[in-house]
């Protein structure tokens, strides 16, 4: 009976849990290859060769890859300071509340605000008019919808800092950072010993898998490139998705393609990354 | 006297923070806003007061929402409670932890379009049943994980305890594990809640724009260059939030490491 209520319990969970990637996995795989699709004939590696020639993809990949690494370092680093230099203040109980508020805003709404702002009839073209620094609204500079991805860099950011800020913070108090420092202190280690070798480490090392994983959040992400992005090259989920929803029905198979490469990439990471930490966790 | 610049900064970073949910509040009470005034030439109620009329459908987006948002987060907590207790005490439970990394780490929007095909054929396509169906396939994970902590050894012994005395499973979940689990299954709604409600790309997917959670409002609004309306949707979704991370602000991060 309890044998039975088990395989049942494994059954469901594969149903949810497992079925659904498989099943987009390999109808997007079929489609890539021309197996399936309303006007698909049959197997072809001619859409995967499109891609892997035409080299918009990789591009794309490049410039998503490059954004949300920018965007993690920078995040990471000043999350990092301010939980260095202001940990005892930001412990208080107003900034207390006040530091989770941020968490309250979704992608949407941090482009959408980012856009009021930082676009050239926005909040800060309008200052820059009253001030005389601008005659008229298009000799503001490009911060929105720019081919350096300024405006997705700082809404990326202001969206990851205030959750890594948290992070830190906690991890900084349950390590027992502050107690190491003055051990280390009292046993004659210097400031930036301490900072180099026992503060930064320690909350690296307990971090690094969600900073890895914060890397591959923005890689994928949808909304803010979707609202403050240019035409091309565009970030990976907004091409893919563009391709897939495109009138051009035989194109649609390269959109395929793209999903693939997208989720064996991010497959794999989630593979190296999740065994690696079972593995830290066994030593530990 | 050496003067500290710690205030200024934290002046600054307090102003950062609260900018944005007065600036959204202020744009949603304005209208009629030409370039290049610096403030708009209507404020007022008005456009809240829309809000209650059906007009733009805000209300019944705003409805629509909450509902989602409610059955995901209740199905996801209470499936991914019992299931992970099936994946913990498994043999296999690495790999099976494993697989529910895959959707979880995956662009939902990317993960909605390959899915797109299946909901056509199931008939949920552009409903709000297909809607809640795609967002618990992203919430369900996360639930998953969240819960895997929970089952270790003195759980299991608890429930050795029950059954020792003649519980039932059903007691045992009952009677010992769900009050036991109550805090953790309290912030996971709340987490799973949140996934939901500020769920965009999937549901543009799977609902096609029939289903106009607030979100697709926002994106809808921005669409038509109506800000202020776009800036009443933004505030609409982000106070209920505010609310749930003041409840279980305490308890979010901890679970996280």
């Amino acid at each position: 009976m309890k044998r039975k209520r088990s395989t049942i319990s494994i059954a469901f969970f594969i149903l949810v849990g497992v079925v659904p990637f498989a099943a987009a996995f390999i109808y997007a795989l079929l489609y890539s290859f021309g197996i399936v699709g309303v006007v698909n004939t049959g197997f072809t590696t001619q859409f995967w060769e499109t891609v892997i020639t035409s080299g918009e993809f990789f591009k794309s990949f490049a410039y998503s890859a490059l954004i949300a690494a920018l965007s993690v370092i920078i995040s990471v680093s000043t999350a990092l300071w301010l939980t260095l230099k202001f940990r005892k203040e930001l412990d208080k109980k107003f900034l207390s509340y006040i530091i989770y508020l941020p968490l309250a805003i979704p992608g949407v709404v941090a482009a959408f605000f980012t856009y009021q702002l930082l676009s050239k009839s926005g909040f800060f073209s309008r200052i820059a008019y009253q001030f005389g620094w601008i005659q008229e609204a298009r000799f503001f500079p490009d911060l929105v919808n720019d081919q350096m991805a300024i405006g997705i860099i700082i809404t990326f950011i202001t969206v990851v800092v205030p959750f890594f800020l948290l992070l830190f913070l906690n991890v900084y108090k349950n390590e027992r950072i502050q107690e190491l420092s003055e051990l280390s202190a009292s046993l004659g280690a210097k400031p930036n010993q301490v900072l180099w070798r026992i503060s930064l480490p320690v909350i690296l090392h307990k971090t690094w898998v969600l900073i890895v994983l914060y890397f591959i959040f923005l890689l994928g992400a949808y909304e803010i490139p979707l609202i403050l992005g240019q035409e091309s090259p565009q970030m990976l989920s907004v091409l893919i998705i563009r391709e897939l929803k495109q009138y051009d029905l035989s194109k649609i198979s390269e959109g395929y393609v793209a999903a693939v490469i997208y989720t064996v990439t991010v497959s794999v990471a989630a593979v190296i990354l999740f065994s690696k930490r079972k593995r830290i966790a066994h030593e530990a | 006297m050496k003067l500290s610049w710690k205030p200024y900064i934290l002046s600054l970073l307090v102003i950062l923070i609260i900018f944005p949910f007065v600036y959204l509040v202020l744009l949603s009470f304005a209208s009629d806003w030409q370039f290049p005034n610096l403030l708009p030439s209507y404020f007022g109620s008005r456009n809240w007061q829309m809000v209650v009329g059906s007009e733009n459908g805000l209300l019944g987006s705003l409805t629509l929402s909450i509902i989602i948002s409610l059955s995901v987060a209740t199905i996801s907590t209470l499936s991914g409670f019992i299931l992970s207790r099936t994946v913990s005490y498994h043999s296999k439970k690495h790999t099976l932890t494993l697989l529910t990394y895959f959707p979880y780490i995956l662009a939902p929007v990317v993960f909605g379009a390959c899915l797109s095909y299946f909901f056509l054929k199931i008939g949920l396509f552009g409903t709000a049943t297909g809607v809640v169906l795609a967002q618990f396939m992203i919430a369900f994970p996360y639930a998953l994980i969240f819960f895997s902590s929970f089952w270790g050894n003195r759980t299991k012994s608890f429930e050795n305890l029950v059954s020792t005395l003649g519980g039932s499973q059903w007691q045992s979940f009952s009677k010992v594990l769900f009050p036991m689990a109550g805090g953790m299954l309290l912030i996971c709604f709340f987490q799973t809640f949140l996934i939901s409600w500020f769920e965009y790309g999937l549901t543009s997917i799977i609902g096609v724009g029939k289903v106009q959670t607030l979100t697709i409002k926002v994106f809808l609004f921005i669409k038509e260059s109506n800000f202020f309306f776009g800036a009443l949707s933004c505030c609409l979704l982000i106070f209920p939030p505010v609310l749930l991370l003041y409840i279980n602000k305490k308890y979010v991060f901890n679970k996280l490491i």
